[in-house]
């Protein structure tokens, strides 16, 4: 027997009693946004620490303002400077439980439990988010160490308690342990599976850049029947500023905002046909019909690989109950632009604010927050080492090629690795769209926590190959 | 012969300025937004605070119920032969516009102070002192002041104050068709408008219509991540503005169609009373901070807002607007509208044209819904050779020096019309506003001389109809 089919079936024998080491984790009422559970934040990352120590890991909680945040190392006897360092990520805290009436079973007393379909699933809070996830590669790691003795690559296991409340200490904590972080590729174990057949490598993630822009017309607030008329309305300025930034198809009309921006190849092109996305629902589920956006551009093709520019808010004169016969003074709106490709932030505020300016009449001034800034696309080349020999392994355990897909929205733990840590991240996951997340009822398949260890053991099997 | 009766009369006023003053202020505490329910109590508490002044002057006053705010009416009948002595309505307003935003106020908008305002005069700073508090009080200082030295009026009186003005006057208009009888008198005087300056008074004629109107623009079923959905997923502030900038076309008329039909062309004689206007369109637009006339291309300023029709939004909001940055896609976006009108102009018709034209103006899977319950006051000309009129020149000479500007008012007033319309009855408009008293507008003011002055030339109305009559 080759020994990644030995650690396969040791993952394969030690089921029961992984499920009952997630249970133990998934019992600990992990909340982050509730100061009320902060000891329990404590007991669950020391859970976690015992656990990895148990495996020879030299881990530690670390202090933070919040949250610990968990670092654990480990290195194989025969590793070197040259051999591949990984980073694996995951967060052991989860979100509230309200409305806790409308969970089946109780959020913190995780049960599995075998549907009408035959299908068997783990339900608790944190079940798929994040502990059922993070504890996938948790779980690959024991079987390797069980079996051979140790991991086959040097590994780095960063774990924090804070991601549910928006990541306060991360940043400071990633800037103060750069060289013990900075790995040569992440592993973010937080994202879902294409659906419960076919496995995922999230590649492409939009950047975004934010602004504010402030018009003002008149020096103060107008009578509208005094004035109305020759008076310059400033919210009339800014929504033929808004009806401007988009031609007829779409398109964004700011000079120079395509600059970067590739066409899809080929490959890919095929690759996301292949998914057969349903544009229907996924416009359905939001009560819409009509794709919006650039015409001609498939919606998947939109969300994960065409710039945008969006309007999130915008507010002027007045917007109390009833009527005031106001011209006013000023008008607002917030924008933000999602970035593809090689898309440059500033460039892009730069271009946007420039023709902002051109757009003004002449009794109207335009003002930026000054707060603007993004973050650039990330991409990871497809001819990425780690992708490739991920994409293999999840082949061998699904039977399927991974989906190689994007991400509309940016995930900021992995803007942080690669603006802290210079260090790309290759999103695998196993969560599926119903797992109900954030709401009661949460759940896992046992499916994606069994072959989601199976998939990790493939994979860390992979990269401690010799190339 | 010096007049010694008015003489004493103008003395009088002069020296109780101060106690008129504190009744002022005493008022201008109250926040009586009409149009924000919140503020229901305050507005009763207004009406009380006029029905007592009015009965301590010797009126027979109560507060009527309507189908908005309450109405405060007052009469005073001259014992003895009064059945041929003119009838005079006066109108005016306890309610006043909304005081956000608040923070941008120097001194509170409830709590009014007098101190200097940026023309040199001092002036009573607060929401509502000069639209409309501070006007109609100047008509009520002058009729105590009046029944003080003779303890009767020369003219039978009734006195209607509203509190709907600034929000929907439907209300009134319901009020004032069901009390026909009571409220139809010769001439109604309404103190709700500006002087031409500092120096010189003015009689407004025309008055442009309002009605408004509210639009919500629903596009996905919930609020959306901007990352997840943004590109496909139609943004419902987008299609409001594109619906905003369609009302518009590059000349700046309204786009809407028909929504200038049933205008007459404007008049030699309208023409003639424009040119003769006093009017700087620079300095009109400076006072505002602006250089350059928006709106109709090629349209003199003054035409533009005496006789033109408009289109404009008051209000927009949509989506995340406390400070930082929220990644979402709102699922509704909304703007308040009002359309000023001009005689010949249909309210309900430019209504339906409206909706038609947003409708049209919408992208697939976004949905409009109107509430239509603003205004409804169409465009209103009135008499402007009537022997009121004479009078008002005349009385407004006398205290002045000057000879009235015979004007517009961009505003409306939708009672005007309820008066015309419905009891037949013309008014006649004199107010001592100014432009820069930034009604509507955080520190609105009032200056203490339109104040002082108003009063002084309303006693001179009253010492006139008074003369007649002993002729």
């Amino acid at each position: 027997m080759k020994t990644l089919e030995r650690v396969l079936a040791a993952a394969d024998e030690g089921l029961d009693k992984s499920l009952e080491r997630l249970f133990a984790l998934c019992r600990i009422p992990s909340i982050s946004t509730d100061p009320a559970h902060n000891a329990d934040c404590v007991a669950a990352a020391n859970w976690v620490v015992k656990e990895l120590s148990g495996l020879g890991f030299d881990a530690k909680a670390h202090k933070t303002p919040g949250q610990p945040m968990i670092v654990a190392h480990y290195t194989p006897k025969l590793a070197n400077a040259k051999s591949p360092h990984v980073l694996f990520y995951g967060h052991y805290d989860v979100q509230p439980v309200d409305p806790v009436n409308l969970w089946n079973t109780k959020p913190f007393a995780p049960q599995r439990v075998k549907g009408s379909d035959g299908v068997e699933r783990l339900y608790g809070r944190g079940t798929a988010d994040d502990k059922g996830q993070l504890m996938t590669f948790v779980e690959a790691a024991r079987a390797w160490i069980r079996t051979i003795g140790e991991l086959p690559v040097r590994a780095t296991f960063l774990l924090e308690g804070e991601e549910e409340s928006g990541s306060p200490s991360l940043i400071p904590f990633l800037k103060a342990h750069k060289k013990e972080l900075a790995c040569d590729i992440a592993f973010v174990c937080d994202t879902n599976m294409w659906d419960e057949k076919t496995p995922a490598i999230t590649t492409r993630l939009r950047g975004l850049v934010h602004e504010e822009i402030t018009i003002t017309g008149p020096s103060i607030d107008l009578h509208s029947g005094t004035y109305g008329g020759p008076a310059t309305n400033p919210i009339k300025v800014l929504a033929r500023l808004i009806a401007n930034m988009h031609d007829k198809n779409g398109k964004v009309t700011i000079p120079g905002f395509y600059m970067g921006v590739a066409e899809l190849s080929q490959a890919t092109r095929k690759q996301w046909q292949a998914l057969k996305f349903s544009e229907q629902k996924f416009l359905g589920s939001v009560g819409l019909k009509t794709a919006a956006g650039e015409k001609g551009r498939p919606v998947l093709e939109q969300v994960w690989a065409r710039p945008t520019a969006e309007v999130n808010g915008i507010w002027g004169g007045y917007t109390g109950v009833g009527a005031k016969t106001v011209i006013p003074s000023q008008a607002h709106a917030k924008f933000t632009f999602r970035l593809v490709g090689k898309q440059n932030p500033d460039k892009i505020l730069k271009a946007f604010q420039a023709w902002a300016k051109k757009q003004m009449p002449k009794d109207a001034k335009i003002t930026f927050s000054g707060r603007g800034g993004g973050a650039p696309a990330s991409e990871i080349p497809l001819g990425n080492p780690f992708i490739s020999k991920s994409a293999v392994a999840l082949k061998q355990e699904w039977k399927r090629d991974a989906a190689l897909v994007g991400g509309g929205g940016s995930i900021p733990i992995v803007r942080s690795f690669k603006d802290i840590l210079g260090m790309d991240s290759v999103l695998v996951g196993f969560g599926l769209n119903d797992d109900a997340i954030h709401s009661p009822n949460e759940k896992y398949n046992l499916s994606s926590f069994h072959r989601g260890i199976r998939s990790w053991v493939r994979i860390m099997g992979a990269l401690g190959e010799k190339p | 012969m010096p007049d010694s009766r008015l003489d004493k009369l103008l003395l009088q006023i002069d020296a109780n300025l101060e106690a008129s003053l504190k009744r002022l202020t005493a008022l201008l505490k109250i926040p009586s937004i009409g149009t924000d329910p919140k503020y229901a109590a305050s507005c009763q508490k207004a009406a009380q605070w006029l029905l007592k002044e009015f009965r301590s002057m010797g009126f027979e006053a109560a507060i009527h119920p309507t189908t908005g705010q309450p109405v405060v009416l007052a009469t005073y009948v001259p014992p003895g032969r009064s059945k041929h002595l003119p009838h005079i309505l006066f109108y005016g307003h306890y309610d006043v516009q909304p005081s956000v935003p608040e923070e941008l106020w120097t001194s509170p908008p409830f709590a009014p102070v007098i101190r200097k305002s940026r023309n040199g005069r001092d002036a009573v700073f607060a929401r509502g002192a000069a639209d409309d508090k501070g006007q109609l009080m100047t008509f009520v200082e002058a009729s105590r002041a009046w029944l003080k030295a003779n303890k009767s009026l020369p003219f039978r009186l009734t006195i209607l104050i509203e509190g709907d003005e600034e929000g929907d006057s439907v209300h009134l208009h319901k009020y004032v068709l069901a009390n026909k009888k009571k409220l139809k008198a010769d001439v109604a005087l309404i103190c709700d408008t500006n002087l031409w300056d500092a120096k010189t008074p003015s009689i407004t004629t025309r008055l442009r219509g309002c009605i408004a109107e509210e639009v919500f623009i629903h596009g996905p079923r919930i609020d959306l991540h901007s990352g997840y959905y943004g590109g496909p997923a139609v943004n419902p502030i987008k299609a409001l503005s594109r619906v905003i900038a369609s009302l518009h076309d590059k000349n700046g008329r309204v786009a809407i169609p028909g929504f200038y039909d049933g205008i007459k062309p404007m008049t030699p004689a309208a023409r003639k009373q424009l040119k003769a206007v006093p009017f700087s369109e620079r300095a009109f637009l400076k006072a505002a901070g602006l250089t350059l006339a928006a709106g109709e291309k090629g349209v003199p300023v003054l035409e533009q807002i005496w006789l033109r029709p408009t289109c404009e939004v008051n209000g927009i909001t949509g989506g995340y607007t406390l400070p930082g940055e929220k990644t979402v896609l709102p699922a509704e976006a909304s703007a308040k509208f009002t359309f000023r009108l001009v005689e010949g102009q249909d309210s309900e018709t430019i209504r339906r044209a409206f909706h038609r034209h947003v409708r049209q103006n919408l992208p697939p899977d976004c949905k409009a819904s109107f509430d239509s319950s603003g205004g409804s006051a169409t465009g209103i000309r009135v008499a402007d050779d009537s022997l009121w009129i004479a009078l008002g020149q005349k009385i407004l000479k006398d205290e002045w020096g000057r000879t009235p500007v015979m004007a517009g008012d961009g505003g409306s007033i939708p009672v005007v019309e309820t008066f015309k319309l419905g009891l037949g009855m013309d008014s006649l408009l004199i107010g001592f506003g100014l432009h820069d008293d930034a009604v509507h507008s955080p520190d609105e003011k009032y200056d203490v001389r339109s104040f002082h002055k108003g009063i002084r030339t309303w006693i001179r109305l009253f010492d006139a109809i008074a003369k007649k009559d002993s002729k």
